[in-house]
């Protein structure tokens, strides 16, 4: 399928939605308020684990006038529920919906059940107990304040090895232990690849709880529909067709009596692609109240109950021969993924996604993991940016920096060792990579950070010292159908709808299930069509995220709208150009192989004066269909589905961090970043280097600031911008970025998905930077300047031990086996 | 209490309760809905207006204070056909993303406009650090306010728009 770029395909054209997001005029959720509004306001639970034994409005001081309050006895059974089924332990690389459907629930998996509002027992500090609904939006919060909740408390499970601790207390009742879900996959022969590699290296790392922290906080508005039985329902959304089939399945009303509606969206980052209780619960308050309910939530309660990321440990063992070559890893990975699964990926999500993806650009075929998914009394775990790439990626990459220290080599000549050069290249887990450059890329980013001569810099006795280092990964991007059908979550389809259409005037739209946050998307559609129908990417007009008007899509995530997406539109435009060719040829009386396109003017080639303009033949095709060739239907529109690549298709970077340490305090700055990245054909530069610039600001404050923390009885400590810390202009540097291009030959113009590899390579190539700065390896992130001071003096954290995670019997078992 | 103040060019009076937050009355009864909130606790700078010339967070400031204040938001800067200059440069540069802190920053630059110049860069990011973008990583933010402040003219003033720094009256800047 792939082919030459062409026409305003890799051209650097300007964002379409900029003039009115500049200018102010963008609405997102929370500047919708239809006439009647009520506003809703949670009564949020302040202990993390207890039973409730009252809710009292009004208790203390009296409630305001016009006050509604709902408790969980009022919506009992509301929630989101995710499980997982039953996934196969290969999967083979054509692996489809017949050869083995999942279908039974994995018996190794326990459910819980997210309620709408609390009932009797509470799980996390921010859970919601009460809503409490206003028409004025300052007095719904005084109303919230009067109301009175009882606790009983519980004993909370918080800290990570607790919760697999043979008395650990258990967050649901009935569960046999605090395991949401635990598998193990072997592939290929562990113990020939011991013999071949006689060196063991052991390392154990943890990359702490974060948060994706959109910038426009999360909210919905649910409003009555004119029968009085349905609702539209705007959410500030990254999957409008999902929150539409799950909520009027929760609320059992038929799904064309639902109409979801994501607005402008002021940041995803994966944190809106969920499907929340509260969707459900304002939908359904809108239904009971037949007034529109609206709830726009605060920052305080975005970072306590939204959802949050990463939060992992892991232990890995690598069998390694005297060159540096690994033949064989095992790994244990550890998730805490809070109180409930999520919908639709599952509590499973992060630790599973860490076996798919961690040997990733290396050739190893030997490999062994166990992911355990655990419960405890936080806020629940859910995507991000990256969902489990980034930590195994640190994991992998810290690895190979300890190989290399280990046995004195360098540590890029390890890693070229390592990779895989030739393509495709069947991983050892079925994957099937399409091409890449990863060798190419290492290479670019060792050499312009001079690697060798800064590798070899004496660092001793000053007070500032500098460290470079690098990180090489690959992301599955665009993955189709088939790579969703092995998952057993609840999404079961990995492909892209578009419909396109011209209106008589000779503009056009293009209608998408795809929700535009950021990424640029309309542009890049906008271009895609342009390109291939021949118009002025001006005229065309995208909208976005309603399933009132667009064909079903499970929404934007997993950097697949521009690989997905585009190719959609490209197949649904040149439908459309088709046609309008065929009309062309009609009328002017010639062939259609005469005709060529280009801004909107269809001419003769070798006459050109000889012409019709697009907005005539859409007249001709809409409002004059007499004039239309005998036998053509009317009509200017087209719609087309195009699912991923079985597997995906596979874009990759190398990142390379140079910091300055200040010995003295710990704190390190960032003074160059390098990326060289392949993401296939680019459909706008412009747009690609943003997202990567933004990922890997995202993935900075991973590595260097980030870090949402709770007390030992589970109190978050981070629920404000001046405790959870966000990288500003001041730590993070511009990039230094260069671009390889190995077209996918199973996309599409060969576009590869790029969307989330700028926030996967950081935490390792700042981590290998500082390690190397600092003189000894760092195992944590975020690498703040107490950990970082503390690692330098020589005082390594208990929890980057081995033993101290091997103390825990749980955990045993998988290292004793072998 | 009644609040009489200037709103992007037009004179507007409103009646709140003295608790209210301007940025609420901005966005709610002055339907100036280009003021974005991120965390209403004056950290990320979204809430971002131009009160008397000078750069504000409107969620840390109560309505009643802006009594008798000229208040510019993103709206009254420039419009999608005639953007200001520090709006053009955005565009141009690739300085936004998904947009919700735009407004706040554009805000922050134009205010800062005459000073960019004589600032490094080093300079010009701490400046920019009070204001928190979630997609761009920044580069183009920094980008954004150098082309402002060399294609900006005496039109793009608006601290002369404005009507002019307060200094010692209001206490908030160095005159
Ligand atoms: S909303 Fe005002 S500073 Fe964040
Ligand atoms: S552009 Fe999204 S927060 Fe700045």
């Amino acid at each position: 399928m792939a082919e030459a770029p062409k026409g305003l395909i890799g051209e650097r054209i300007p964002r379409l939605e900029d003039d009115r997001l500049t200018t102010g005029r963008g609405r997102y959720l929370d500047d919708l308020t239809p006439v009647g509004t009520l506003h809703l306001r949670f009564v949020r639970s302040q202990r993390a684990h207890a039973r409730l034994t009252a809710v009292v409005p009004g208790e203390y001081e009296p409630l305001p006038p016009e006050a509604i309050v709902i408790t969980g006895k009022d919506v009992l059974g509301l929630g989101i529920q995710a499980d997982a089924r039953v996934v196969p332990k290969v999967i083979e690389p054509h692996q489809r919906y017949d050869d083995n459907r999942p279908t039974e629930l994995d018996p190794a998996w326990q459910s819980s059940l997210q309620p709408a509002l609390a009932h009797e027992v509470v799980r996390y500090v921010g859970e919601p107990i009460a809503a409490v609904l206003h028409p004025d939006p300052y007095v719904v919060e005084d109303a919230a304040e009067a109301v009175s909740v009882h606790y009983e408390d519980l004993e909370p499970v918080i800290d990570m090895r607790g919760a697999l601790a043979a008395d650990a207390p258990i967050v649901h009742e009935g569960w046999r232990d605090n395991v949401f879900i635990r598998r193990h996959r072997t592939y290929g022969d562990l113990k020939a690849a011991r013999e071949r590699g006689k060196h063991t290296v052991r390392i154990t790392t943890r990359t702490n709880r974060q948060a994706g922290v959109p910038l426009e906080n999360r909210g919905c508005l649910a409003m009555p529909d004119a029968t009085g039985r349905g609702v539209v329902l705007w959410t500030s959304s990254q999957m409008p067709h999902l929150v539409r089939t799950y909520v009027s399945r929760a609320l059992g009303i038929p799904e064309n009596l639902l109409r979801v509606i994501a607005p402008e969206v002021g940041g995803g980052f994966g944190v809106k692609g969920h499907v929340f209780p509260d969707e459900v619960l304002v939908s359904e308050l809108a239904r009971r109240l037949q007034r529109p309910v609206k709830w726009t939530e605060d920052r305080v309660e975005h970072l306590l109950s939204s959802i949050h990321a990463r939060d992992h440990a892991h232990r890995l063992e690598a069998f390694v021969d005297d060159d540096g070559r690994v033949h064989g890893i095992r790994a244990q990975i550890v998730v805490d993924a809070g109180a409930y699964s999520v919908f639709p990926w599952t509590a499973g999500s992060d630790s599973g996604m860490v076996p798919k993806v961690m040997i990733g650009p290396y050739d190893i075929q030997d490999v062994e993991f166990e992911d355990i998914a655990i419960a405890t009394n936080k806020s629940p775990l859910g995507t991000y940016r990256g969902v489990g790439r980034p930590s195994a990626t640190f994991s992998i990459e810290r690895l190979m920096d300890t190989v290399a220290e280990q046995l004195g080599l360098d540590a890029v000549e390890v890693r070229r060792r390592n990779l895989i050069t030739e393509f495709p290249y069947r991983a050892a887990n079925g994957l099937l990579y399409d091409s890449g450059s990863y060798l190419d890329t290492l290479n670019k980013v060792s050499e312009e950070l001079d690697w060798e001569v800064a590798r070899a810099t004496d660092q001793g006795g000053q007070r500032y010292r500098r460290g470079v280092g690098v990180s090489v990964f690959n992301e599955q991007t665009a993955h189709g159908t088939p790579d969703f059908e092995v998952r057993g979550t609840p999404i079961e389809t990995g492909y892209q709808g578009m419909r396109v259409e011209i209106n008589p005037d000779g503009t056009s739209v293009i209608f998408m299930g795809l929700q535009s946050h950021g990424q640029g998307l309309e542009t890049t559609l906008a271009q895609v069509m342009a390109s291939e129908l021949g118009v002025l990417p001006s005229t065309v007009k995208v909208v976005h995220g309603d399933t009132g008007n667009s064909p079903y899509s499970v929404g934007t995530w997993g950097s697949r709208g521009a690989v997905l997406g585009g190719g959609a539109v490209a197949r649904a435009a040149r439908e459309l150009r088709a046609k309008v060719l065929k009309i062309a040829a009609f009328r002017l009386d010639v062939a259609e192989d005469d005709l060529e396109i280009e801004r909107g003017v269809v001419r003769v080639k070798k006459n050109p004066s000889q012409l019709r303009t697009i907005a005539q033949i859409a007249e001709i095709a809409i409002r004059r269909a007499a004039k239309m060739p005998p036998g053509l239907a009317p009509g200017l529109d087209a719609l087309a589905y195009v699912d991923g690549p079985d597997r995906g298709t596979f874009s990759n970077a190398c990142h390379g961090a140079q910091v300055v340490l200040d010995t003295w305090t710990g704190r390190v700055r960032i003074e160059r970043y390098v990326v060289a990245e392949d993401c296939g054909t680019m459909l706008n530069p412009t747009i690609v280097e943003g997202q990567v610039q933004g990922g890997v600001a995202q993935g900075i404050g991973n590595a260097l600031l980030e870090e949402f923390n709770y007390s030992d009885d589970g109190q978050p400590m981070s629920a404000t911008f001046m405790d959870y810390l966000m990288p500003t202009a001041t730590d993070v540097p511009a990039l230094e970025i260069h671009h390889f291009d190995s077209p996918s030959p199973w996309t599409e113009n060969g576009v590869k998905g790029m969307g989330e590899a700028g926030a996967i390579g950081p935490l390792a190539a700042v981590a290998a930077a500082v390690s190397h700065a600092v003189g000894a390896q760092l195992y944590e992130t975020p690498m703040q300047m107490e950990r970082v001071f503390a690692i330098q003096e020589g005082d390594v954290p208990e929890h980057l031990t081995w033993e101290y995670w091997h103390e825990c019997p749980r955990l045993r078992g998988f290292w004793d086996d072998f | 209490m009644k609040v009489r103040l200037t709103v992007n060019g037009e004179d507007r009076e409103v009646e709140v309760e003295p608790r209210r937050l301007l940025s609420d009355v901005l966005r709610h009864e002055l339907d100036c809905q280009g003021v974005h909130l991120g965390c209403e606790h004056g950290v990320c700078g979204a809430c971002t207006v131009i009160m008397d010339g000078v750069a504000v967070r409107s969620c840390l400031t109560l309505a009643p204070q802006a009594e008798g204040t000229t208040v510019l938001t993103t709206e009254g800067l420039g419009t999608p056909e005639h953007p200001s200059v520090v709006q053009r440069a955005f565009k141009t540069e690739h300085g936004l993303q998904c947009g919700f802190c735009t407004p706040g920053f554009v805000c922050a630059i134009t205010a800062m406009l005459d000073d960019v110049d004589e600032m490094d860069d080093g300079e010009l990011r701490e400046a920019l650090a009070g204001n928190i973008c979630r997609c761009t990583g920044y580069a183009n933010i920094v980008k954004a306010a150098r082309r402002a402040a060399a294609e900006r003219d005496e039109s793009d003033s608006v601290i002369r728009q404005g009507g002019g720094c307060c200094g010692e009256q209001r206490g908030c800047c160095n005159g």
